[in-house]
């Protein structure tokens, strides 16, 4: 049966959406999650790399987001080890494998501008170091001649996203949570102290609201006199056959778009953010031949070994874009609505914000000041 | 006279032997030949062994070998050359180092695609039809196979290179179809492989040596039909493969199955099969047919008999030549399981309501029916609608065969098993219409040969119709598969899994396939992603729509980064 009444409910059952919601019914609340199966989200899409380490594509498309990167860099390592101890509480393993990462340089020049954000996240507290082609040999063979140098950051890493995002919705489900998969919320309405959630199977009326739902923030909160610029961004995936051991870490590069990693079952993924075309909302997101041909192009130049495997399958999905930085806490004027909208990297900082959100809600510290992330700035800003 | 070609076999210990083959042959043909069926390890293990042939023709992706180092490489695909090492493909397979130079990454956009007025996807029945229709109308016309011999899977012509005789008329007519198309002046790409299709006027194909970005002004895919599977327990195991796998052995490579047969499926062309077969010299253990006997049914067999009597003549041909050769014949029979022997032989229950009964065969050839090929068709866009009665999407076409998408024509079985006579008069159809829509103006005397091609497929349809009511026969789906029996053959994903994904809040099918990895894939979920869509609707009353399959992406199958980054440039 749908649920009419729930102490608490949340829109969306991304990774975001259903950590909070593990929190909380953890903590003995009656949580109902809705969510619009048909639509391809970023959890469902995400191919399971752990940023730590400021992604220098970012730095580059908007310089002016460096200081708000900068503050969220502790975020980061706290989120890359808020996974660790999610996989140890599930007990099921999501073969997650801190297995460093390297920003790769081709030439003098990037190297130099990654040897200087080295130096700017040493001083806030990261442990990242530079190596050089000979200690890259030692330790990455499998990189290409054309690679001098690199940026290394050991807590990044990789995990499988199709095996978290079952475990944590199981873990959900044990502890007496609701999930509503096939309910999008359309709209959501003041209803005196509470709100109602009018979806596809009926109206939900909830005492508090968590809204994680990504790019469909925006649509959601604009009806309530509140704007949050939530774009979704289209991205595009490719992964290859299995093979023996070959890529060791999470690879990515100082300028160009490329991230690269292999599964434990022997599949190398590669991406980078390579745009993909929304075809209409009840469509898939659509894969584009410029940016296969180009991201394959660029990953076989890094990696030279991935020409000679094959392409298995490409896929699409969407990436919540705004401001680079997290959206966090009870939204301005909306009492009882709470945002959980991760920054860059969303599928890492998933659990934490989810947690920080869960946190927020009950009036906890969760252990980051969140004010900074608050949705006040975009009022400010307009 | 004796073959005097070898290859060298390494089986899974590692042990090596020298293979006999025939000029011509597949790898596949020189292995299954020498008696070797296991081909390669999978990464689970179940069922204890590993796979072989399946559909021996490029879809299923499981009978992969290590091919002079390079892992992974379809048997059925490669042509078998003196000296040539091949290994039993352990998992995973190992990534060489390029042996080309490495690719300069560069900002640049790829290349402009590379026109042409026409290009056809597809060098079988319907695709070869078209492309000389086309020519005669002065389009410009490019044909894409995927194979090196034209004549696609009804004509299935003898492998290149194979000194061998038409085996029939039917040899004969494919050779002479080809040999027309190859003498229209339409430019045709063999052993080409489409592996993007992004847009009706962005197409990659790879050449051999280059990828080729293309745009037609017109799109006519023919790009035909793969088996439908028939998921009982032990259809995976080596030794087991589809009707028309079997056929191409024989037809194409001069090769049987095995010694010892058996044939279980739906469908005349099994009973076709099994009859080449046995004039070929193998021992046909049983054939069992899933439809009622046509003496249930003679209404359908007049009909059938009156839309195209020499066809239905030949398939009383096949009838009286099994009798005559005491090959039991079981109509209204079911094959339900498939166990390997002590002996090593392959241990086959058939069902039917005479009862149940145990066969001991070296084959077990599958034939339920077919499934349209229609990912192209997809990608770009086309709108596919369910056909209740045969169980399979088709795109929703125009009199002129056009989809849904202006421009982008579908003909043949991929777009809803016609059978290769009306595949033929499609492609007339579609070229006619390709021109006209390009603004030629098609000569009075063609044109009249369209008109011509109009009232023999409507006779073909007749005749097909009348087919398919006699061979009606319940599909069986998921119904005989036990929870260890695997549903998808590539990521090893049983019945047992998949249930235990669908109790768990009745999910859609992309969230199975992201529970269970079923249809992750090579063969992209070809085989067992139909059956699931069937199986949702059916228990959780889902629409068979466009989205009831998964999102058709590139690639169209499994392709070297390195041969999609060769980017031809625009000649």
């Amino acid at each position: 049966m749908m649920p009419r009444e729930a102490e608490i409910a949340i829109i969306g059952a991304g990774i975001v959406g259903l950590c909070a919601a593990l929190e909380l019914a953890r903590d003995g609340a009656e949580v109902v999650v809705l969510d619009d199966a048909a639509r391809h989200a970023g959890t469902v899409a995400n191919a399971g790399s752990l940023h730590v380490q400021m992604q220098s594509r970012f730095i580059r498309m908007y310089p002016d987001q460096v200081p708000g990167l900068e503050r969220s860099l502790p975020l980061y390592v706290a989120a890359a080890r808020r996974w660790a101890e999610l996989e140890a509480e599930l007990g099921t393993g999501f073969e997650l494998k801190a297995s460093g990462g390297l920003m790769v340089a081709e030439t003098p020049e990037s190297y130099e501008f990654l040897a200087r954000k080295c130096e700017r996240e040493n001083r806030l507290g990261l442990t990242v170091e530079m190596l050089g082609r000979a200690e890259l040999a030692r330790i990455a063979p499998y990189l290409g001649e054309a690679v001098i140098g690199a940026e290394f950051c050991a807590e990044e890493g990789k995990l499988n996203p199709l095996l978290a995002n079952q475990a944590v919705r199981r873990a959900l489900l044990a502890v007496g949570g609701l999930l509503l998969p096939e309910s999008r919320v359309a709209r959501i309405e003041r209803d005196g102290a509470a709100w109602l959630l009018h979806h596809a199977g009926g109206t939900l009326r909830a005492g508090r609201v968590v809204i994680a739902a990504g790019a469909g923030t925006g649509a959601l909160l604009a009806p309530l006199g509140l704007d949050v610029p939530t774009v979704a961004e289209p991205l595009h995936m490719n992964v290859t056959e299995a093979t023996a051991p070959l890529i060791g870490h999470l690879v990515q590069h100082a300028e160009r778009m490329i991230t690269l990693k292999q599964l434990a079952a022997g599949q190398c993924v590669i991406g980078g953010g390579w745009p993909a075309r929304l075809a209409g909302a009840e469509q898939h997101p659509t894969v584009e031949a410029s940016s296969l041909i180009g991201n394959l192009r660029l990953a076989s130049h890094i990696v030279p070994r991935l020409a000679r495997l094959r392409l298995i399958r490409t896929w699409a999905g969407v990436n919540t874009t705004c401001d680079g930085q997290n959206i966090l806490g009870e939204a301005p004027g909306l009492p009882g609505l709470f945002l959980a909208v991760p920054g860059d990297a969303g599928y890492t900082l998933g659990p934490l914000v989810g947690r920080l959100a869960a946190a927020a809600l009950q009036g906890r510290d969760g252990g980051f000041d969140i004010a900074p992330f608050s949705a006040a700035r975009f009022r400010a800003a307009a | 006279m004796p073959p005097d070609m070898h290859l060298t076999w390494h089986d899974a210990d590692g042990v090596a032997r020298a293979v006999a083959f025939r000029a011509g042959q597949s790898v596949a043909a020189a292995l299954t030949s020498a008696g070797i069926r296991e081909m390669r390890a999978t990464r689970r293990g179940l069922d204890g062994e590993g796979r072989g042939l399946f559909c021996g023709m490029g879809v299923c992706q499981d009978c992969l070998v290590e091919l002079d180092g390079t892992p992974n490489t379809r048997a059925c695909m490669a042509k078998a050359t003196p000296g040539l090492v091949v290994r039993h493909q352990p998992f995973p397979g190992v990534a060489r180092l390029p042996a080309g130079p490495v690719p300069i990454p560069d900002d640049t956009p790829p290349p402009a695609p590379e026109a042409v007025d026409l290009l056809v996807l597809g060098g079988g029945a319907a695709g070869l039809s078209a492309a000389i229709a086309a020519r005669r109308c002065g389009l410009d016309v490019l044909v894409v196979e995927e194979r090196a011999a034209l004549g696609g899977q009804y004509y299935k012509q003898p492998s290149p290179g194979l000194d061998a005789p038409p085996l029939d008329a039917q040899h004969a007519q494919g050779a002479a179809l080809a040999a027309q198309a190859e003498s229209s002046g339409a430019r045709i790409l063999r052993g080409a492989e489409l592996w993007g299709a992004f847009e009706p006027d962005r197409i990659a194909v790879f050449d051999g040596a280059r990828t080729r970005l293309l745009a037609p002004r017109a799109l006519i895919v023919a790009s035909g039909a793969y088996e439908r599977p028939h998921v009982v327990p032990g259809w995976t195991l080596p030794g087991v493969m589809t009707t028309g796998a079997a056929q191409t052995l024989w037809r194409s490579h001069r090769v049987l199955p095995g010694r010892r047969v058996l044939v279980a499926g739906n469908g005349p062309l099994n009973m076709q099969v099994a009859c080449e077969l046995a004039e070929g010299g193998a021992t046909l253990v049983a054939v069992a047919e899933a439809a009622p006997g046509p003496a249930t049914r003679l209404k359908d067999a007049i009909a059938m008999a009156v839309a195209d009597p020499a066809l239905a003549t030949k398939g009383a041909r096949y009838l009286a030549m099994l009798a005559r050769r005491h090959v039991p014949l079981r109509h209204g029979t079911v094959l339900t399981r498939i166990a390997r022997s002590p002996d090593g032989a392959l241990r086959v229950t058939l069902r039917g309501a005479w009862g149940e009964g145990v066969h001991e065969t070296d084959a077990v050839l599958l034939g339920y029916g077919f499934l349209p090929s229609q990912e192209t068709l997809r990608a770009l866009g086309a709108e596919c609608v369910f056909d209740a009665a045969r169980g399979q999407f088709v795109p929703r076409r125009d009199d002129a065969m056009m989809t849904s998408v202006p421009g982008l024509y579908a003909i043949g079985d991929c777009a809803g098993l016609g059978g290769a006579p009306a595949a033929r008069e499609e492609g007339v159809i579609a070229a006619l219409a390709a021109a006209e829509r390009l603004g030629r103006t098609v000569p009075a005397a063609i044109a009249a040969e369209g008109d011509a091609a109009r009232r023999r497929l409507a006779r073909h349809r007749r005749f097909q119709a009348a087919l398919w009511r006699l061979f009606a026969a319940p599909r069986t789906g998921l119904a005989l598969a036990d929870p260890g029996t695997v549903v998808c053959r590539c990521e090893e994903v049983t019945k047992g899994e998949i249930d235990a994904a669908l109790a768990d809040g009745a999910p859609p099918l992309g969230e199975v396939k992201r529970r269970t990895r079923c249809g992750m894939g090579r063969c992209q979920g070809r085989y067992c992603a139909p059956l699931l869509a069937e199986h949702l609707a059916e228990t959780q009353g889902r629409p068979l729509d466009d989205r009831a399959l998964f999102a058709p992406r590139a690639p169209v199958k499994p392709i070297a980064i390195a041969d999609i980054v060769a980017l031809a440039e625009t000649p």
